[in-house]
Order: C-alpha cells, then sequence, then structure tokens
C-alpha cells in the first residue's frame, strides 16, 4: 500500500499553530511581496475569493478586519515540514516528500486494516504533536492514493482517512463519478481530447484499451490507467505532471560526506530542474533542497537535513536557483554522514507570462530570458550539459516586502511565540516594549 | 533583516539520536607513551539530549507575566515544550483559552480539574465547560541569570 499524507491548507494551517485567533477565520497568505494570494484557509476559500487575486484588491476586506492576509513565511513553512517528515519517518521509515506538504509513505507487508488503523493514528499524532491537520489516502498506487487523499479532504464521511483498494466496489463507484480531469496527470487540454474519444470519468479511462491510449496519447497516460486498475507502473519521477513543483533528485553512485561532491550533485539537479521549469514556461517561488542518508544502514549515523528558502521574485533564471541551492547546502549540511541522495524541489510554481504580464509583480531580478533560452537550446542540440553554470556571485541584497509575515516562531530564537502567565499579560508585555 | 534571502534550517536538530563527534582518543604527543587519558572516552554534554526528547514536537516559547513565579517561572524565561507528552495533574501546561496562550498549572481544585496561576490574583480556570485546547506540556524552563 501507499499512503499519501498531504497538509489541510498547510501555510495557513502553520500559522494558525502559533496564533490561535486565526482559528476558524478567513485567512490568505500571499505570495513573495505581498503580490497575490498563494493560500487560503477553507474560510477564505468559502468567500469565493479564488488563488492569485491580488492583494490590493483585498485590501479593504483586510483593514475592515473581514480577513487576515499574510505575508508568506517560508522559514516557518519548511520547518513544519520537516518535522512533519520526521514524524511520519519515525512510524513508518519508507518516506518520499513530494513537495512541501505532501509525503508518500509506503507500507510493505500491511494489511488493508492495518493500513487504514495506521493512518488514523499517523492523522491523530500530526494533529496533537505537531498541530497540523492533515489526511491520508491510502491505495495500491500513487494515481489512486492521490485520489483517496482527495476524497478524505471532500468527503467528511471518511473523517480526514480513505482507503481505496483497487479492485472493490468503493474505488468503482468513486471512479465513475470523478471526472477524467481529476486524475493526477490529466491536465484540461488532455481532457477535453479524451472526451472526444468518450472517455470522461476515471473509470472509463481505467477500462480504456492501454495499447489505444499508447498509440493515441501517451505512455504516461497508458500507466495511468494501469494505476487506476491498482497495479503500481508509476514512479515518482513520472509524477512531475502536476507542474504544481518540480523535483530532480538522484542516488549518489556511492554514499560520500564530501561537501564538493555533494555540492555538485545539488548544481546539477538545480540547473535540470530550471530547465524543466523553463520547458513548462513556469516561475519557481521557492526552492527546497534535501539530502538522505541510507535508512538501511542502521549502523551509520542518519540525518535527513533539508532547507527551504523564498525567491526574493518568481524566477527561473538558472543562476538564481544555483545561488539559493548554495545557500541552502551550506544551512543544512552536517559533516560526517555518508549522504545516499541529494534534490531539488522547485515549488509554489506560477505561470511565466501570466505572471510577467501582471503589472503588478516586482520585475524579476538577474532576468535573461534570452540567455537562458540560448543555454537550453545548445544543450538540447549539443547534449545536456554541453553548457553549465560556473560558479556564480552572491546574490545582491534584495529588499522584500514583507509586511505582514508572522514571526518565524520555530528558527529564531528571538521571534518566539509567547504565553502569558494569565490571562492579558501578553498584552501588557507586548505594550511595555 | 526582513525576508532577506532568508534560509531555513530546524532550530532543533530532529533525530534525537547524538551527533557523530569526531573522537580525538587521547595520545600524548609522539613520544610513543599512552595518554593515561586514553581510557575516557571523550564525550560533549549536549544540554539539548538532556532537555528535548521529542525534538520533532518540541518547540520553544517565552514566558510572559509575573503570576508564574511561585513554580520558577519568570517573566521572558524560555520554556521548552513538548507536544508529545502526555498532560497529568501537576504538569505545567501551554493551553489556548479563550483565543489566547497561558501557561499554567493542570491540577485539582477543589476536585475537579483546574488551570492553576501561582499568584492569588488570578483564580482556577475550571477546565469542564470551558473551551479550552491543550498546546503543549512545558518540559522545562530555562531561567538566565546573565544575557
Amino acid at each position: 500500500m501507499i499512503g499519501l499524507v498531504d497538509g489541510n491548507n498547510f501555510y495557513v494551517s502553520c500559522e494558525r499553530i502559533f496564533q490561535p485567533k486565526l482559528e476558524g477565520r478567513p485567512v490568505g497568505v500571499m505570495s513573495n511581496n505581498d503580490g497575490c494570494i498563494i493560500a487560503r484557509s477553507a474560510e477564505l476559500k468559502a468567500l469565493d475569493i479564488p488563488m492569485g487575486t491580488p492583494a490590493f484588491k483585498l485590501e479593504e476586506l483586510r483593514q475592515r478586519g473581514d480577513i487576515h492576509l499574510l505575508s508568506s513565511n517560508y522559514e516557518l513553512y519548511g520547518d513544519m515540514s520537516a518535522r512533519l517528515t520526521q514524524l511520519l519517518r519515525n512510524a513508518c521509515p519508507d518516506v518520499a516528500p513530494y513537495s512541501i506538504d505532501e509525503m508518500f509513505v509506503y507500507l510493505e507487508d500491511f494489511t488493508a486494516e492495518q493500513c487504514e488503523a495506521l493512518g488514523r493514528k499517523l492523522r491523530q499524532r500530526i494533529r496533537r504533536h505537531l498541530g497540523l491537520p492533515v489526511c491520508v489516502g491510502l491505495a495500491p498506487t500513487h494515481t489512486l492514493a492521490k485520489l483517496a487523499n482527495h476524497v478524505a479532504k471532500q468527503d467528511p464521511y471518511y473523517q480526514g482517512v480513505c482507503l481505496l483498494g483497487g479492485q472493490d466496489h468503493t474505488t468503482e463507484a468513486l471512479l465513475k463519478r470523478t471526472p477524467v480531469s481529476s486524475v493526477w496527470g490529466v491536465g484540461h487540454r488532455l481532457a477535453e481530447r479524451l472526451a472526444i474519444g468518450g472517455v470522461r470519468t476515471a473509470w472509463e479511462l481505467r477500462e480504456s484499451d492501454e495499447k489505444q491510449l499508447r498509440k493515441r496519447f501517451s505512455v504516461v497516460l497508458a500507466r495511468t490507467a494501469l494505476e487506476l486498475r491498482g497495479t503500481p507502473c508509476l514512479t515518482m519521477n513520472a509524477l512531475d505532471l502536476p507542474r504544481q513543483r518540480i523535483m530532480t533528485s538522484r542516488s549518489f553512485g556511492q554514499p560520500t560526506g564530501d561537501f564538493t561532491q555533494v555540492h555538485n550533485a545539488l548544481r546539477r539537479h538545480a540547473q535540470r530542474s530550471a530547465e524543466k521549469l523553463r520547458e513548462q514556461r513556469s516561475l519557481a517561488r521557492a526552492v527546497m533542497v534535501f539530502l538522505n542518508t541510507n535508512r538501511h544502514r542502521r549502523d551509520q549515523p542518519q540525518c535527513f537535513p533539508q532547507a527551504l528558502i523564498a525567491l526574493p521574485s518568481p524566477s527561473d533564471d538558472t543562476r538564481v536557483i544555483l545561488d539559493t541551492v548554495r545557500q541552502g547546502l551550506e544551512q543544512m549540511y552536517r559533516p560526517h554522514h555518508h549522504f545516499m541522495k541529494a534534490g531539488v524541489m522547485l515549488l509554489d510554481l506560477v505561470d511565466a507570462e501570466r505572471h510577467q504580464l501582471s503589472l503588478l509583480g516586482p520585475t524579476p531580478h538577474h532576468h535573461h530570458p534570452l540567455l537562458m533560452a540560448a543555454v537550453d537550446q545548445i544543450n538540447q542540440q549539443m547534449g545536456r550539459g554541453t553548457i553549465s553554470f560556473g560558479m556564480t556571485n552572491a546574490p545582491a541584497a534584495w529588499q522584500l516586502r514583507c509586511a505582514h509575515r508572522s514571526p518565524r516562531f520555530t528558527t529564531r530564537w528571538d521571534e518566539l511565540m509567547l504565553a502569558g502567565t494569565h490571562p492579558g499579560a501578553i498584552d501588557a508585555c507586548t505594550s511595555r516594549t | 533583516m526582513l525576508g532577506q534571502h532568508t534560509p531555513l534550517t530546524p532550530a532543533l536538530p530532529l533525530i534525537s539520536q547524538p551527533q557523530p563527534y569526531l573522537t580525538l582518543t587521547g595520545r600524548a604527543g609522539f613520544s610513543g607513551f599512552p595518554s593515561p587519558a586514553q581510557d575516557y572516552e571523550p564525550r560533549t554534554l549536549d544540554l539539548n539530549t538532556r532537555l528535548i526528547k521529542n525534538p520533532t514536537e518540541t518547540f520553544y516559547i517565552t514566558a510572559a507575566g509575573d503570576s508564574m513565579e511561585g513554580w520558577g517561572i519568570f517573566d521572558s524565561d524560555l520554556l521548552i515544550v513538548d507536544r508529545g507528552v502526555k498532560p497529568r495533574l501537576g504538569h505545567i501546561l501551554v493551553a489556548m483559552f479563550d483565543g489566547e496562550v497561558l501557561i499554567k498549572r493542570y491540577a485539582l481544585y477543589q476536585g475537579t480539574p483546574h488551570l492553576c496561576s501561582a499568584h492569588p490574583h488570578y483564580p482556577p480556570l475550571p477546565l469542564e465547560g470551558t473551551d479550552c485546547q491543550l498546546w503543549g506540556v512545558v518540559r522545562a524552563v530555562v531561567h538566565e541569570y546573565l544575557r
């Protein structure tokens, strides 16, 4: 069985752990420079305020106190994400973070009942011990687990944990009422093409002839259909489809504790990630870097450090991403460990064209689309890695606007949460200073 | 400085096992004599391992106010709060009470569980019938005399 643990409104939930007054209120988190909404609480969604709404349009609501808008606090979200991953690792060793708030757990040799029980236990523990609400989807394949998670979030009947057996009646009923566009990796355009051929629901995709799918569409879609049947055939790397984040990671040929070797691997991954980013015409808002030791080597010290750094403005520039990756590595690197795997993840992607058309955002720094296009073209024609980037200069001091950022409660000594010894003590304390 | 390319590392190591330190086993220079310290493995005492039992679930909080001084918590002390501990009577808790974050002692008062302070001005708050949510259990308090 594969489990997908996914945070509910993760950014907002992180804020609420330390600011109880935000509980039950409409809360939005804004992009860097307070440009637009990138995360919403359920209450804000209920007000029909869509993702990407420019913050200035909401200024009136904010000033009236009807809604709360916060600048993004990536340091806090990254720390809570690292805690979530570690909590899962303590319970089940095989964990693969898929994005900042989504983690796959691989449960071998467990019965369905055991999986569901574990899912409920984990959900409760994450809620109590970290303060984070999550939902858990369990199924034999990645694609079904994603769907199960979606159901767990939408349908209160499941109380946050949904298990799809793959062959049972529940799975069939669910697939029959799921539009094909909701299936992981099926975009809107693909869904339209499928509809012409009479495939409208996830069930119809599952029942389609695999060879036909491969011939008329793609290998990936054929595999998706197999996955819906409960046959695992998509690996994590193939799951880059939803394009909400881009990950490049690879195991080292031989475990290494050498900083330069680790750095070089991360540099390769950063360059490849940036290429993928430009291929799909997106810009990233944040970069996550992570390292894993070999968890099967119990005799060796283990660590799974990760670092998340926000970019000053959304970017697809390889040099910006390389600089950020180096900073992240310097922050998290621990000597005397044998690292087995290194990875770079680009998060909170935005559509490049839409972003550049908007006059609201700041002009991207270091913006050299022609240079990047030239590099990509050369690498495409002459082979990957023909041109790569040397060391770049340290980035200029960027000034970010984040007027409404909450304190970095878990990573800065001078920004810790205050707790009063009696009602009113915190107010007295803050008015004193 | 605000948001300036702020990198992230967890404030505490998320794994409870001790870090592998380079062991500098005692050897007296190049004389070839074994050092008398050789039999003593050098160790570094790490406050993290002493004060933090569940690193993943441990958070730091700053205390505000004077009404817990009777139990040794002073204004602006550092609290080490473990969210992984099940609260028992006598524990000092961080709890959400009426939208406020409070530090109180979890104890019986007139036979029922209350959140108590150590100050006569602040009567015990009954837990029954109130919307009080546990945030975490205070495992230790750090009071710095010199800063």
